[in-house]
């Protein structure tokens, strides 16, 4: 047996875990149907598929949301679990679940995966028959994303990184590296099945002023940790910046260096999606205006022409949606991609330009670390601050780079600590804004930008 | 493998060449160094001082008493650095309760003081002084403020001082002190009448046996049955070692290793016998916990084979009672997430995988309310030390390439 | 002039802790930030370690309230009766008056209060209380 099968079999043998089946896991993923494969709708690139987010504790209220999505025409659907299952206390999860149970109230603010388990969750995902992606945070998913593919869950979002540093204090870094490996592995195995799973990593971030060149470093470096264990579909994702150049600049960037770093360290067969999120900064009080920011939002993932995009609701400053309303989101979105015809192609020569040779030093930078593994070149960078994101709670993350909005609302970097970006490329950032006189209004106006959409 | 690895420990040496591992018990009359020229003469006859690698933990190990000026930043990294540089016996003191503080009876190897950022002054006065005039020991080092030094040194002897441990952002900055306590130990065995002349059949430096097992942990999931995260424990004669990964514990500190290393110095089945039975009729689980191995207390004063095998059970417990939730003196571990538990040392000669397991089910049940328990790795041909002397010595052929 | 700061509490939120940090360095002072989720005990051995004039602490839900009880018997003991307790952000869960809030805290120890009061307002009113003082 596999040194990779022997460390399954002690992952999966949890107090809180049903025995896995794992021949008759290969022999489901084998024999599934295309359509619950999202990397079999990407292939046809016929459209932008539409995903919202949600979760609710129950079964019942789970199946009840699912339906309502149904009705909306959704193109993928959901689940995202909830917070004690990411931090791996499954016995808090089962303890709320049952009292969510019991009471018919929400005692938990997702789906406790796991505590389900895989047998119960695949009877609802293959009923519904569409494409499901797993939304969750977990430093350590092992034992989760083993849960979610023999539920049918052919999506995985997250990394090392991205679900890491917006997240945690103190989790140590390496070891979310070793345990995403687990993940990558797992999914690679399964791919050889049937259609491949598709592993998409979380671009927002801290969705706090985070410069495109970070963002795309980070989405290239963890691509490429996936594809090297196999993985042969990947998404790379980035949230609406502020302003639509950047937006359509970021993909464009984002695209292109995607597709020649994979082909560079020999991943010409891997598939490359893109991912939009709606703005995933604070949220206006007022619905209305949060239906309106949501609709500039879908706009612009078809201006980007993103392959999926992930949605927020009108609700989104109030805490967790109602399934109604969490569904009329999504047949607004459907509303929207339908009536919206005659895209421009649009490009910017100078920002692209611009953004690609900051991607380029950084990567370099990373890539000449003198470890011997890509993720110890990937952790040392973070360490020494060549990867650096604004807002990181994370005690690894250097907190050096400052950034600011320009009148166009483009993010720029004014300070750039150890980005090993080029005195032109920092120049041209910095020529871009006029920087207040004070620095207590530079940080009034950083203060505004953040919130930026209230 | 052209080498010959060598581990001194305080009840039976191991010696590793390409014919295989074979130990031997301690003959106590005679010094290390003739007690293992007596026994293995044939072998290391073959071979050079350059192929000759040794690691001891037979000294017992260095002991340090640590003074510092606060418990999360100064105590807490210094402590740190120690236990991963392979130091044992670790006190401390609070340097604002100084004048409380009890004065260890021994002769200490090395005492470590520390506090403040570059920047600040004044930590110290009169009262550290009077407290060292009071102390016998071997060695004293200076970690702290840069503006302090100067102060120190005329006020102590032979003062060794050495970059601060706490960077001006309040990080932790391991190397200097590191490599200062590793050091030591080398000086320290040249010292040691008992095995001084180690040095006459290597000529390679000699690191404590802690320090070995400690760097191999990044490399032995890739070898072994075991998962992260895990713990390596390693029951010896006068001590117990524990090895645990980092994400078990919750502690805002950047260090350089995935691992970290704990000692519970009054834990051991020969040396300390006394000590871990005292410990074992303090815990309140202990009788129940006779019971189901199905003996009575007497069985702690007996010396018999069957009352060894009882005593590395219970020390296993009450290693594992240590670092849970029942015990805050130490970390605690998030035991519920552990994977797998590895046991290694002396134990593994004496213990079968069912008695381990037994003993573990126990606890898991008892302690932690769970029926599962991690995996359990018996590394009884000392792989994982294998592995570390090893990687130590590539890691050494490198630097010099 | 040195601020030790920080977050009670697990909102691992930090865009308010980090524009406190860079703040204070606009102002033209040094910076010991110890981020989310820090315990009373190590902002007081930072202060002490650091020498810091200030320690500045915010707390976003109300986490505060409780956890600071021995913040008194802390600054005794440390004898760090000449730095200046600071705390803001949003100090009560649920509706409170500041009438309420700021005795009350002042009682646990602390110089100042800031209860829902906009980041550089309360800085200002740091830097004017600090000026005062000398």
């Amino acid at each position: 047996m596999s040194l990779l099968q022997r460390e399954r079999d002690v992952i999966v043998n949890n107090e809180y875990v049903d025995k896995f089946d794992f021949e008759e896991i290969e022999s489901f993923i084998k024999n599934a149907p295309k359509e619950l494969f999202i990397s079999h709708h990407f292939k046809k690139r016929d459209r932008l598929l539409v995903q919202p987010r949600g979760g609710f504790p129950t079964y019942k209220k789970m199946f009840a949301l699912y339906e309502e999505f149904m009705k909306a025409d959704i193109d993928v659907l959901p689940l995202t679990v909830d917070s004690n299952t990411r931090l791996n206390d499954y016995a808090m999860s089962k303890k709320m679940l049952a009292l969510s149970e019991e009471n018919e109230m929400d005692m938990l603010n997702g789906y406790p995966l796991v505590t389900h388990g895989y047998r119960t969750t695949r009877k609802m995902i293959t009923h519904f028959n569409k494409p499901v992606s797993l939304r969750h945070g977990t430093p350590d998913a092992r034992l989760l994303v083993e849960t979610a593919l023999g539920s049918g869950i052919f999506e995985i979002e997250g990394g090392p990184i991205t679900y890491m540093l917006p997240y945690s204090k103190n989790f140590p870094l390496d070891k979310a590296f070793l345990y995403w490996k687990y993940v990558d592995k797992v999914c690679a195995k399964y791919s050889q099945l049937n259609e491949p799973i598709n592993r998409e990593s979380f671009g927002p971030l801290t969705a706090t002023l985070v410069p495109p060149c970070v963002v795309i470093v980070i989405q290239i470096v963890e691509m490429l940790l996936s594809l090297e264990e196999g993985v042969k579909s990947f998404s790379v994702s980035f949230s609406q910046n502020g302003s639509m150049m950047q937006d359509i600049v970021t993909s464009n960037v984002i695209k292109k260096l995607s597709r020649f770093y994979a082909d560079k360290l020999g991943y010409s067969d891997t598939v490359i999606n893109l991912v939009y999120h709606q703005w995933m900064g604070a949220f206006p009080r007022n619905k209305e205006l949060s239906d309106s920011l949501i609709n500039t939002n879908t706009v612009i993932a078809a201006m980007v022409r993103a392959d999926k995009i992930i949605i927020k609701t009108r609700d989104e400053a109030f805490g967790i949606p109602t399934m109604q309303c969490n569904a009329q989101s999504v047949a607004n979105t459907k509303y929207t991609l339908r009536t919206l015809k005659g895209l421009p192609v649009v490009h910017d020569e100078e920002e692209e330009a611009n953004l690609e040779a900051e991607v380029i030093s950084i990567m370099d930078a990373v890539l000449s670390d003198h470890a011997d593994t890509l993720w110890r070149k990937v952790f040392n960078s973070i360490r020494s601050g060549i990867i650096d994101v604004p807002f990181s709670p994370h005690i690894i993350n250097k907190n050096e780079v400052i950034t600011i909005r320009d009148d166009n609302g483009n993010i720029r970097i004014i300070d750039k600590g150890k980005l090993p970006i080029s005195d032109k490329c920092f120049a041209y950032e910095k020529s871009k804004v006029n920087l207040p006189p004070t620095q207590t209004e530079v940080i009034n106006k950083i203060i505004h930008d953040i919130g930026a959409m209230l | 493998m052209n080498e010959l690895l060598i581990d001194i420990g305080s009840t039976y040496f191991k010696v590793c060449s390409k014919e295989g591992i074979s130990q031997h018990f301690r003959d106590f009359k005679k010094n290390i160094y003739d007690d293992l020229n007596t026994k293995c003469a044939d072998i290391l006859s073959k071979y050079a001082k350059e192929d000759t690698y040794i690691c001891s933990s037979a000294n017992g190990g260095l002991s340090t008493l640590i003074i510092g000026v606060t418990n999360s930043f100064s105590l807490k990294y210094a402590k740190n650095i120690a236990y991963n540089s392979g130091i044992n016996i670790i006190d401390t003191v609070l340097y604002g309760k100084i004048q409380e503080s009890k004065i260890p009876s021994e002769t200490l190897d090395v005492v470590i003081i520390v506090g403040g950022i570059d920047s600040v002054g004044g930590f110290f006065d009169e009262k550290l002084f009077a407290y060292l005039k009071k102390l016998t020991y071997s060695n004293i080092v200076y970690v702290g403020s840069s503006k302090d030094a100067h102060y120190l040194s005329e006020n102590i002897a032979n003062l060794k001082i050495l970059s601060n441990i706490i960077t001006d952002k309040l990080k932790l900055n391991e190397g200097e002190l590191k490599e200062y306590l590793t050091n030591l130990y080398q000086e320290d065995i040249v010292g040691k009448e008992d095995i001084k002349h180690l040095y006459d059949i290597t000529s390679n430096q000699i690191y404590s046996t802690p320090y070995i097992v400690n760097r191999s942990l990044p490399f032995i999931d890739a070898e072994f049955d075991v998962v992260n995260p895990f713990i390596v424990v390693d029951i010896g004669g006068a001590t117990t070692d524990i090895h645990y990964s980092r994400d078990l514990v919750r502690d805002n500190m950047l260090t350089e290793s995935e691992y970290d290393r704990l000692v519970f110095k009054k834990l051991g089945v020969y040396k300390s016998r006394e000590t871990l039975i005292h410990a074992a009729k303090n815990n309140e689980f202990v009788y129940e916990l006779l019971a189901y191995l199905n003996v009575t207390e007497n069985i702690l004063d007996e010396q018999s084979e069957k009352a060894l095998r009882i005593l590395m059970q219970l020390s296993i417990f009450l290693v594992l009672c240590k670092v849970s939730r029942l015990n805050s003196v130490y970390v605690t571990l998030k035991l519920e997430q552990l994977k797998s538990i590895v046991l290694t040392g002396g134990i593994t000669k004496v213990l079968t995988h069912e008695e381990c397991e037994s003993i573990i089910s126990f606890f898991y049940r008892k302690i932690m309310n769970l029926h599962h328990i991690p995996t359990i790795v018996l590394d009884s041909n000392y792989d994982i030390w294998t592995l570390g002397m090893v990687q130590q010595h590539h890691q050494r052929s490198e630097t010099c390439r | 002039m040195k601020v030790v700061t920080g977050v009670v509490g697990n909102d691992i939120h930090v865009v308010a802790n980090r524009l406190i940090d860079i703040s204070l360095q606009a102002r033209g002072c040094e910076v010991f930030n110890l981020g989310v989720n820090t315990s009373l005990e190590e902002f007081i051995d930072a202060v002490v370690e650091t020498d810091a004039d200030i320690l500045l602490i915010s707390s976003l839900n109300g986490e505060a309230e409780g956890w600071c009880r021995d913040l008194q018997f802390l600054r005794a003991e440390y004898q760090l009766r000449d730095v200046v307790f600071v705390i803001g952000g949003n100090l009560a869960v649920g509706e409170a008056k500041d009438s309420d809030i700021v005795p009350k805290y002042k009682s646990y120890g602390f110089d100042l209060v800031f209860h829902q009061v906009d980041l550089n307002t309360g800085l200002d009113a740091l830097e004017q209380y600090m000026k005062d003082r000398s």
